[in-house]
């Protein structure tokens, strides 16, 4: 299939996805409301991790920490006083202005490192939380007023809209020359050096906004929930997810993300809601299953079969 | 001030080196893997609380003492790993090094969420050998000695293995350069099963000591696994000697920190280290391989 008509496909089904997501709230009851919007937030997520570790190659364990800070910088502005946008966008600030020097500190280290030196960092986030009594109120959590919270619209369309915001943005990284930068870093960071590329200044921006996302996200999480505590806002299992979810649906894509969020939630919703641990143990097998037998992804099932057509150029990506 | 007293702090370097004991025997197996097979094993820790969980498993149902269900569980997770390896880890040797992070952190996690859902995520104990003994002032608990001693006495023998017999020097061959190796006639494969498998063991030794001085549970993982970087990062990626001096370096700087300002930061001290040091020397401070 020519680019052309595949970029022309993506941007239907994109269109009538979001006409449909837009639409749900008024077709649908509370819990599946709920139930998309959880979607979304996967999705959002997701985008994010795809934006520094599927675009560069560089895994990061620890991604949930940006989340945790914008789920408490949101919960907290939001008890100052502040609107409800107004924390939200500030949750994003705070965890992209967190990621700056985290950033320029972690990622002047290769691969592995990187990951050894992130897998700690939603740890530290936790503890800081639990000790921070003063303004966390510690392990007791905080409790948002319902009367501060925007309605469930808001958060769905609010949540809707980060979700699709992280999409077009790793869409439009995936096209320019800073996306083909960070991949050139994934392929050969040593080459891409030699070439000419800024690879800290790549990598830091990368990892900066694939910070913003999740400190939004949090935000907004908070003001779902209207509780935060040291262990959901800080919690593992989110990593996982986010993991998961982008490597299976296939990472460094831009569908990639949106297929793996779809079918991993579905699928905990219908197995296994009512068991956390065997959710989890799930996406363990499944994320074995993909790393040795499915490393791109989903979308790389799609991809393969159109390379085999007679009319595709070999290499080509939609 | 009163807090410097040197018999206070003689009791903490004493209480340090025995905690460090422990984790110098879980991180030396994690950085034997590396060396010898250059992947780095995020189940690590796991293989720990699978021995931690065994000898609890062993104590409550059969009333088997920690020490003793060390002659099973020792044996019993050597030939999970030595297998493991064969039917995991050496498919992703030869991958890029994500790729292996990512293979064992999806074993962590299985491994973690099957223990949760059979032990649920309540703290267990082996509740054996309790008290303690005094040497002139030095109050030494007598579960921390001896799992610190054991500790210590493993780590040993498994370096006197390496440095002293065949197959020991065939190991730290594969470690230096796989390939010579192969050429020299030596079965890389089956060395990188016996060293997963030994280091599975260490790691499972290292379990039954834990479970006999601290509780845990099957997420207790991460802290360990956290220390074991900070370890193997201070003591230099694949290299079993400094594994083991910064696993006694950890203990001592842990205690120090837990004796002077709380316990709660000494847990933060090994995620200080670790990233102190990756700024520093971002290879580490004594790195084999720069990655």
């Amino acid at each position: 299939m020519p680019e052309g008509s595949q970029r022309l496909i993506s941007f239907w089904v994109g269109t009538v996805l979001m006409g449909l997501a837009m639409l749900a709230p008024f077709g649908v009851n509370e819990y599946y409301q709920s139930f998309l919007l959880q979607v979304f937030l996967v999705i959002a997520l997701a985008q994010a991790w795809n934006l520094i570790s599927g675009m560069t190659g560089y895994v990061s364990f620890g991604h949930a920490a940006f989340f945790g800070v914008g789920a408490y910088a949101g919960a907290l502005l939001l008890t100052w006083g502040f609107p409800w946008w107004a924390a939200i966008f500030h949750g994003a600030g705070i965890a992209a202005l967190l990621a700056v020097p985290l950033g320029f500190l972690t990622l002047r280290l290769r691969g592995p490192y990187f990951a050894i030196a992130m897998l700690g960092l939603n740890e530290v986030g936790r503890i800081v939380a639990t000790l921070w009594v003063d303004v966390t109120k510690g392990g007791t959590g905080l409790t948002l007023s319902p009367t501060l919270l925007p309605s469930l619209d808001m958060k769905y369309f609010t949540m809707l809209g980060l979700a699709l915001g992280a999409t077009l943005l790793v869409a439009w990284v995936h096209r320019n020359r800073f996306g083909l930068e960070l991949r050139a870093i994934r392929e050969d960071e040593e080459a891409a050096e030699m070439v000419g590329v800024n690879t800290t200044r790549n990598k830091v921006t990368a990892f900066v906004l694939s910070a913003l996302i999740p400190g939004a996200v949090g935000a907004v999480y908070a003001m779902y929930t209207s509780y935060i505590n040291p262990s959901s806002a800080f919690d593992h299992a989110r990593n996982i997810e986010m993991i998961v979810v982008v490597l299976f649906g296939g990472s460094g894509t831009v569908w990639g993300p949106i297929i793996g969020a779809a079918t991993v939630m579905v699928l905990r919703e219908l197995l296994w809601a009512q068991f956390p641990a065997a959710h989890l143990a799930a996406l363990g097998v499944l994320l074995l299953i993909v790393v040795l037998y499915l490393p791109g992804g989903l979308v790389s099932i799609v991809r393969e079969r159109q390379q085999n057509r007679p009319d595709a150029r070999p290499g080509e990506s939609p | 001030m009163e807090l410097l007293e040197a018999d206070i702090l003689l009791q903490l370097l004493v209480g340090g080196l025995l905690a460090g004991a422990l984790y110098a025997l879980l991180a030396c197996g994690l950085n034997l893997i590396f060396g010898v097979m250059r992947v780095i094993n995020l189940a690590h820790a796991e293989l720990m609380l699978v021995g931690a969980f065994g000898a609890y498993v062993l104590f409550n149902i059969f009333g088997l003492h920690p020490l003793l269900s060390l002659f099973i569980i020792v044996p019993a997770i050597f030939v999970v790993g030595y297998y493991f390896q064969r039917v995991l880890i050496e498919r992703v040797v030869e991958r890029p090094m994500l790729t292996s992070l990512l293979a064992t952190y999806a074993v962590s996690i299985i491994l973690i969420n099957i223990g949760l859902l059979i032990f649920s995520a309540d703290f267990k104990s082996v509740p054996v050998l309790q008290g303690s003994f005094l040497v002139g002032d030095l109050v030494v608990s007598k579960p921390r000695f001896t799992a610190g001693l054991i500790s210590l006495a493993l780590t040993v023998a498994v370096y006197q293995f390496l440095e002293r017999t065949r197959l020991g020097k065939a190991v730290r061959a594969v470690s230096e350069h796989a390939q010579v190796a192969q050429i020299c006639g030596i079965d890389v494969r089956k060395i990188r099963m016996l060293t997963f498998g030994m280091a599975a063991a260490m790691a499972g030794a290292a379990g039954v000591m834990l479970s006999i001085i601290y509780s845990f549970w099957p997420g207790s993982g991460i802290d360990f696994i956290q220390k074991c970087f900070a370890i193997i990062i201070i003591g230099g990626m694949g290299n079993f000697v400094g594994a083991f001096y910064g696993g006694l370096l950890l203990g001592v700087v842990e205690a120090f920190v837990g004796g002077f300002f709380s316990t709660q930061w000494a847990e933060a001290v090994a995620y200080l280290l670790l990233v102190t040091v990756l700024l520093i020397r971002p290879t580490g401070l004594k790195g084999v391989a720069r990655a």
